[in-house]
């Protein structure tokens, strides 16, 4: 506890020595987390967005018209295949009906075809829009299928835009946590690198590695949880407003982008806790390399 | 605590060899001057002791630890036992006189009442109480050195070493500093001291370690600063 008190006060005297630089820090940091916060909200949304679309992605498969063959076998085999989420099968009455509810008053010309001659079928969903692709490859080398009907173009473009996506948010998420750590790494450097005289007397005098570095530590920490904590307000302040925005001029988004309230003040929690291990590794690191050279023996 | 150099040699890159081949014994208790010119050696063989360098040969052990040996943990724990007062004082500059010795203290986690118990106490025996909101730069270089004794003295160490502590002090405040440096002998602490200064070595009459080029050339019980 006594140790304790001391690390706290110490920790305050560096803080207070180097204000300005620690507000430099503060705000550094407090900007590339919001960066972070916003991009990772971002990609976030635009998953929910992705998986919507692909959970609506199907691919409809046509049996070929032969009674030997079982289409609750081929239904099976169907949904043994990679990348299959889920299989409904329809038989030829039940296609007709459906076709039938489809066109409505049109229906009529249904019956200048005489003999029902939709086949077999299957309504396929897949896992995501990149299993689509080999999926349908797969059903037309298999004897059983007919024919086989998927909207191509759109399946692509959603396959790209989710990889696209994935893609800048890892490059965003990656630059902010580098400038961030760079940040806190200086500051902590500099930090030590102007007290290094009187860490060189503190060892000399019988303070331990740990009494010396754990105020240096704790200052990296707190500032990069500070920063974090302003990233989060930031955040929390430009998200809400934009949802009651959105859901004002366009309500049918509201069902795809993240709304609930409680996720995203789990999520700033989570983004103030990445923050203070951000900062807690990066001083760490700085403060072991510095301590350990300066008071290696010749 | 007793001091024992067994053959130590201490070369610095590229090839300086500031100690050649020391061998010396120092008792619990014993009040010792390290003399000779500048860049013989005397600081070299204080840092030995306090562990800041390392011999390139032979064994320095310290209360019967091999210096050399030591595990790095226990490096701070030996420290705390040896109060260093260097030429240069080597106070913390952003710290009052109070919290200069006060640290000592903390960094072995006594409590704070104990720690200004002791730390006035450090401050009265070295006559500074009422310089004890001054920083460093605002005192004298001996009041300065009365600082780095007290610090030196915060943590009651069982061994005492000073490296050169009057060398630039005027007569009356050196002789003041050796006064405390007896007084802290006399309570039983080894005392281990650096020094050029004629009139003191030859006032005390005390243990005399000569050092040349890194070489023992005197061990003198009671000796006089020349032969």
């Amino acid at each position: 506890m006594t140790a304790l008190r001391y690390v706290l006060r110490d920790t305050w005297r560096l803080i207070v020595h180097h204000w300005v630089l620690g507000l430099l820090t503060l705000i550094t940091a407090g900007v590339m987390l919001w960066v972070l916060g916003v991009t990772t909200l971002l990609s976030l949304n635009m998953e929910n967005l992705l998986s919507r679309l692909e959970s609506e992605l199907a691919v409809q498969a046509y049996m070929v018209r032969d009674n030997t063959i079982n289409a609750e076998e081929v239904a099976r085999k169907i949904q043994a295949l990679d990348g299959v989420h889920s299989i409904k099968t329809y038989s030829p009455s039940e296609s007709l009906s459906k076709l039938q509810q489809k066109m409505g008053s049109q229906s009529r010309a249904l019956e200048m075809l005489g003999d029902n001659p939709i086949p077999w079928n299957f309504e396929i969903h897949v896992n995501s829009a990149s299993d689509v692709e080999p999926l349908v490859e797969a059903l037309k080398s298999m004897p059983e299928i007919d024919d086989v009907v998927y909207a191509g173009l759109v399946v692509k473009r959603i396959s790209a835009l989710s990889r696209i996506s994935s893609r800048i948010a890892l490059v965003m998420f990656v630059l902010a946590v580098i400038i961030t750590a760079l940040v806190v790494y200086n500051t902590i450097h500099i930090s030590l690198y102007s007290r290094r005289e009187e860490i060189g007397i503190m060892y000399l005098v019988g303070a331990t590695k740990a009494y010396i570095a754990t105020p240096f530590v704790l200052e990296g920490t707190l500032l990069a949880f500070l920063g974090a904590l302003i990233a989060g307000g930031g955040i929390i302040g430009a998200y809400f407003p934009g949802i009651e925005l959105i859901r004002e001029n366009l309500p049918l988004l509201t069902n795809i982008i993240i709304t609930d309230r409680a996720v995203i003040w789990r999520f700033c929690g989570l983004l103030a806790g990445f923050g203070a291990t951000l900062g807690w590794v990066c001083s760490y690191l700085v403060v072991t390399r510095f301590i350990n050279s300066i008071t290696r023996p010749e | 605590m007793n001091i024992q150099f067994s053959g130590v040699s201490k070369i610095f890159e590229p090839d300086i060899a500031a100690l050649v081949d020391i061998s010396i014994n120092i008792q619990q208790g014993e009040f010792v001057y390290v003399i000779g010119q500048t860049g013989s050696g005397k600081s070299t063989l204080l840092r030995l002791i306090t562990r800041e360098i390392l011999p390139t040969r032979g064994v320095v052990a310290v209360g019967g630890y091999d210096l050399g040996r030591m595990r790095k943990a226990d490096i701070p724990y030996y420290r705390r036992d040896v109060g260093l007062v260097a030429q240069d004082f080597k106070l913390i500059p952003t710290l009052t006189v109070y919290e200069n010795i006060a640290f000592v203290m903390e960094a072995m986690s006594v409590p704070k009442r104990l720690v200004s118990q002791r730390t006035k106490d450090v401050i009265n025996q070295v006559g500074l109480w009422r310089r004890r909101s001054m920083r460093p730069a605002q005192l004298s270089g001996g009041e300065q050195q009365r600082v780095a004794i007290a610090r030196a003295l915060a943590n009651s160490p069982s061994l005492f070493i000073a490296d050169e502590p009057t060398g630039n002090l005027d007569f009356y405040t050196a002789a003041e500093v050796m006064k405390i440096l007896f007084a802290i002998n006399a309570a039983g602490v080894t005392v281990v001291m650096s020094t050029h200064n004629q009139g003191i070595v030859n006032s005390s009459r005390q243990r005399v370690i000569e050092l040349e080029s890194g070489r023992l050339v005197r061990d003198e019980k009671g000796g006089l600063y020349t032969e």
